[in-house]
């Protein structure tokens, strides 16, 4: 990711910094249940770690964990990137979600996925996202989802 | 169909979903999931409602359980993509899927699935899924 992206941002430019960002991954409690751990955030982009976890495997015996733990991580990220520009008042609620599965992640590893808006309107945002294992470069699941909101005075 | 497959049994070899806590039951119209309501399920604290997340899971599983009963195959299919719509906030309350085979080729198939909770008209999401089959599958088998 290059950093003059947030500025060419349609209506992400604008957005304000969050402090408090990370309290949406520490004080939902389907985050907190999956393990979910803030990494970073920035207006408009957000990051977070699923560590693995042997209940959240998909099969005994593969130690892989299960797509629907990443579904979870990536529709956080993706609302984390959303108030970390815009705040909680946003009320971010998704509207669709569409994920590719590229490969498996790795037995025993953690996936770590960042979103970012790639355009806000004053009640909709879209967004991209991408979950890894090792690399960024090299993601297990690719994602685009839009999700509703309440933005006070953009249009 | 000649061989039906233990659905618990599979629900039982997952700890993902032994975590959600799945249930299924199979009537004439297929299999019936469940995802018992518990409060680690809640996404927004402020509606409440549970997390989209966690919704979106248990319409992945209810396609996989839907796969393995009409196909009489235990061997994990794995999907390829799926594509999520929200309709409305799914309350704090039991929630319940179907799921339905729309074409069942030798190596993918296209699955479709919704969730509601007190009205089965009102879904609450649905869920459609592109699924590789395991190698060697033959359909009808």
């Amino acid at each position: 990711m290059t950093d003059d992206d947030d500025t060419r941002t349609d209506g992400v430019a604008d957005m304000a910094d969050n402090p408090y960002a990370s309290r949406m991954v520490e004080y939902t409690p389907y985050a907190v249940a999956v393990g979910m751990q803030y990494v970073s955030s920035s207006p408009g982009r957000g990051t977070i770690l699923l560590p693995w976890r042997a209940d959240l495997v998909g099969q005994d015996g593969t130690d892989i964990l299960a797509p629907g733990a990443l579904t979870a991580l990536i529709d956080h990220a993706c609302g984390l990137a959303i108030m970390a520009g815009l705040g909680f008042e946003a009320a971010p609620a998704t509207l669709d979600l569409r994920i590719d599965h590229m490969r498996p992640a790795a037995p025993r590893a953690s996936i770590t996925c960042a979103a970012h808006v790639y355009r806000a309107t004053r009640t909709i945002a879209f967004l991209r996202a991408e979950a890894w294992d090792v690399s960024p470069d090299d993601p297990v699941a690719a994602a685009q989802a839009a999700f509703t909101l309440n933005r006070r005075g953009a249009r | 169909m000649s061989n039906p497959v233990d659905l618990n049994a599979i629900i039982a070899g997952s700890p993902f979903c032994r975590f959600l806590n799945i249930g299924v039951t199979v009537d004439e119209r297929g299999v019936l999931a469940s995802l018992p309501v518990r409060d680690q399920l809640v996404g927004n604290v402020m509606l409440p409602a549970l997390h989209g997340g966690a919704v979106a899971s248990f319409l992945e599983i209810a396609c996989l359980l839907q796969l393995a009963h009409e196909t009489g195959s235990t061997a994990p299919a794995r999907a390829i993509d799926i594509s999520v719509e929200y309709l409305r906030p799914a309350r704090r309350e039991n929630t319940f899927a179907r799921a339905h085979i729309r074409r069942l080729g030798r190596r993918v198939a296209v699955v479709h699935a919704e969730a509601w909770q007190s009205d089965e008209a009102k879904p609450v999401c649905l869920l459609q899924s592109h699924l590789r089959l395991p190698s060697g599958f033959v359909p009808g088998e």
